[in-house]
């Protein structure tokens, strides 16, 4: 008995811990999304029922304007960066000249700190005083708007997030490929494969579950976009570029319309969650 | 002898009174907040204003003072997450006043009435009456008045006033126009005729008109200006029917004036939606637009060019906003035929306010009153301590003309300038910025609706449609009736 009290009181502080700064949190914003608070203009919160849900799926546009921006964002940022990455990361598999020169400049981007990124970004993009611009320009591109064309900027704002989390992709990868045994590529080489079949039909399969990893964590990362649209567009031009995390950000913090961003936050929270699953099960079902 | 001792005690007496009423000042005495530390909330540039009084006051008193500076676009969601959490991390906080329904009208600063009995206001008589006007919510002075806020119209006078450019304008649009341009359709045309040509010899291509056009940085304002001529009469606010208050941003006037913002976008620098404030007054002044919008803050930026690589100093002329040639009257559901200008004050002006959390509220008020005080806050809004963001709000500022000659001026130039902002900020008839409870979000969507017609997304008519609908349901959630007694109330109205 004095033994079990001594096992809970050690879990303890981790218990209260985790209620206070995970459970807690989680069921406050869950009762809060059935509510309707103005905070900013210290009106008192009213029961709404499921009001703020209905809201969002059949009276709010923005919120389908988003949700569409974001899948999008993620589909192919994470394609674009995965390729790039395999490909990174097999031709620094190789021997060739610089090769850990070249590894250490391809992590440079990742270590940034993404709003510092954001607003480099921004800088360089200008339109009056930007450099990127300014090379464009000379280059007889000067009628193109990076960051007003509403048909352009996400693309831009897409680019940058390849720019910055190709890295990512690579350096797992890279790990990926340096583990796998010598052995393998010797068979294949001594039974007369080629340097595409042996890519094919060794290294993409065993790369293949790392690479579920990877997608899965690098969508969950991009899902929850946010800093790089703070600092390039604003969610702009228009609503071109506007995150959902973005736009649940704007009604909480710039609305304070704080019952309808917690249900907004738990719509964003089940999506992720319905990505989540069936990224996971189709790792299961490689490994 | 007990005359004599009632005599003692009575000037005993009086000598402390006088002496406890000599303590009572809204000056800043030495070593009277030692050790203590004050927190302001500022964005940039009115850091610079707080930057330039600290060591001074802070010498003084004995004080600290902590700055935290945040940009625009976070100032509403840092400030207000300090109320709601009640945390009292800042004691005084710069903010725009625009948002005085959220921030009067939720109670989150301190009314000032009883600091300022007590230690008294340098010259409150000294006050322009709008600026006393919006420092105000329900009868009380909830903050310091800091800045005075009107868009005015700047025009490159080596362009507009050229008597080559003037005829070549008449041979093609038929008439002469005025100077400063009085209407918009005038703007409009000038702007086409200014585009796309080297008209100030400098080698480089400049264009029609600037004005701020980026989301999140206050580009509402912009298309206001334009708004105020087409859908409102001077004294009559063009926002919401006050009787019934139904949302008039979707009528024609509005709707005409976002069609000739969308068409001005044609006549303006290929950068200009990224144009927030500050890149908008560094591109004017770097000389690459004949026309602008903006605040007082030009004027100033356009006297250095050292320090802020001005080249228009002394080519600027000022004038009040430009009116229209007709006008809706949404109470009669028509157009009036006939020019029509209205003076706005837009953002109406940043203020200090102290938080009612502020565990300091005497220190904040008499650092507020230290910097504010007429001969110190002629300094930040004259020019001498340079771009800060501050336009004049007193009587004095308008009058002591060898301080702004001081701070770069030509006296010319100034006193034209000061004379533009002093008859609108004197106009009876100006309409005063939206101040109901909500403001920020009214605004936001404006903004956003706004960015999609300058970006071409979205047709003028279609966007005052979506601003309307997001109208409505902010009433809404507010209280219909609740916001149209406080609209009621913002306009002077009486209660139903």
């Amino acid at each position: 008995m004095r033994k079990e009290a001594t096992k809970f009181g050690f879990l303890l502080p981790g218990l209260l811990y985790l209620m206070a700064m995970a459970v807690f949190p989680l069921i406050w914003s869950l009762t809060l999304s059935f509510h309707r608070w103005k905070a900013a203009t210290a009106a008192p919160r009213v029961f709404v029922g499921i009001e703020n849900f209905l809201n969002i799926f059949s009276r709010d546009p923005r919120f389908w304007n988003s949700l569409r921006f974001t899948v999008l964002y993620v589909a192919i940022v994470v394609s674009v960066e995965l390729s790039l990455g395999l490909l990174l990361a097999y031709i620094l598999n190789e021997r060739i000249r610089f090769r850990n020169f070249f590894r250490v400049l391809f992590l440079l981007p990742m270590a940034a700190p993404p709003i510092a990124v954001a607003f480099m970004w921004r800088m360089l993009l200008n339109p009056d005083a930007g450099i990127v611009v300014k090379i464009l320009n000379s280059m007889g591109l000067n009628m193109v708007r990076w960051l007003t064309d509403a048909r352009l900027t996400p693309f831009v704002l897409m680019a940058v997030d390849i720019w910055e989390w190709t890295p990512f992709m690579f350096l797992g990868l890279l790990a990926a490929m340096q583990s796998f045994p010598v052995s393998l590529y010797d068979a294949a080489q001594v039974d007369g494969a080629s340097r595409l079949q042996i890519f094919w039909f060794v290294t993409f399969p065993l790369l293949l579950p790392i690479m579920v990893t990877l997608v899965l964590l690098r969508a969950i990362d991009a899902f929850k976009l946010f800093e790089l649209v703070f600092g390039i567009t604003g969610g702009g031009p228009g609503t071109s570029t506007e995150s959902l995390s973005y736009y649940t950000y704007t009604v909480g913090f710039q609305y304070f319309d704080l019952g309808y961003a917690c249900a907004l936050s738990w719509v964003f929270l089940v999506i992720v969650l319905i990505m989540a699953n069936f990224l996971l099960k189709r790792l299961r079902k490689e490994v | 002898m007990r005359k004599l001792l009632w005599c003692v005690v009575l000037v005993v007496l009086l000598v402390v009174a006088s002496a406890l009423a000599a303590e009572k000042t809204w000056e800043s005495q030495p070593g009277e907040f030692k050790g203590q530390t004050i927190t302001v909330l500022i964005t940039d540039p009115h850091s610079a204003v707080v930057e330039s009084w600290k060591p001074e006051w802070e010498a003084l008193t004995g004080a600290k003072v902590e700055m935290v500076v945040v940009p625009y676009a976070s100032l509403y969601d840092k400030m207000m997450t300090d109320f709601i959490t009640g945390t009292g991390a800042y004691d005084l906080i710069c903010w725009p006043s625009t948002w005085a329904g959220d921030v009067m009208g939720g109670g989150w600063v301190l009314p000032l009435e009883d600091l300022m009995e007590e230690y008294g206001y340098p010259d409150w008589d000294d006050v322009v009456p709008a600026i006393k006007l919006i420092v105000s919510w329900g009868g009380k002075v909830y903050a310091l008045p800091y800045d005075g806020d009107c868009h005015m119209l700047y025009y490159r006078k080596d362009a507009l006033e050229n008597p080559d450019y003037r005829a070549k304008f008449k041979e093609k649009y038929g008439y002469e126009y005025n100077i400063p341009p009085k209407s918009w359709e005038e703007i409009m045309d000038i702007s086409e005729f200014f585009t796309g040509w080297d008209w100030d010899n400098d080698g480089e291509t400049e264009y029609g008109i600037a004005f701020i056009a980026q989301r999140k940085t206050q580009a509402m304002w912009s298309y206001l200006d334009i708004a105020m001529q087409y859908a409102a009469q001077p004294g009559v606010a063009p926002f919401f029917d006050p009787d019934t208050m139904e949302p008039q941003v979707n009528n024609p006037g509005w709707v005409e004036a976002m069609d000739v913002i969308q068409k001005l976008t044609k006549f303006a620098p290929p950068g200009l939606l990224s144009y927030g404030y500050s890149e908008l007054r560094q591109a004017f002044v770097s000389g690459n637009s004949a026309i602008a919008l903006d605040w007082g803050d030009i004027g100033i930026l356009e006297q250095s060019p050292e320090k802020y690589g001005s080249k228009v100093k002394g080519l600027l002329g000022y004038g009040p906003l430009p009116g229209s040639m007709k006008t809706y009257d949404f109470k009669a559901k028509r157009w009036i035929e006939g020019y029509n200008q209205v003076n706005f004050l837009n953002f109406g002006g940043w203020v200090f306010s102290i938080s009612k959390f502020s565990k300091n509220p005497v220190p904040a008020y008499k650092f507020a009153t230290y910097f504010t005080a007429p001969e110190r806050s002629l300094l930040d809004v004259c020019g001498i301590h340079g771009y800060t963001g501050a336009n004049p709000w007193r009587f004095s500022h308008f009058k002591n003309i060898d301080k702004w000659v001081e701070g770069g001026w030509g006296k010319d130039s100034v006193t034209k300038y000061l004379e533009t902002i002093q008859t609108i900020l004197s106009d009876p008839k100006a309409i005063t910025d939206l101040r109901i409870p909500g403001a920020a979000e009214y605004y936001d969507y404006l903004d956003l609706y706004l960015a999609e017609v300058l970006s071409g997304t979205k047709a003028p008519k279609d966007a005052c449609d979506a601003i309307y609908a997001e109208w409505v349901k902010i009433t809404e959630t507010h209280g219909k009736e609740k916001q149209k007694a406080l609209y009621r109330e913002s306009l002077g109205l009486p209660a139903e």
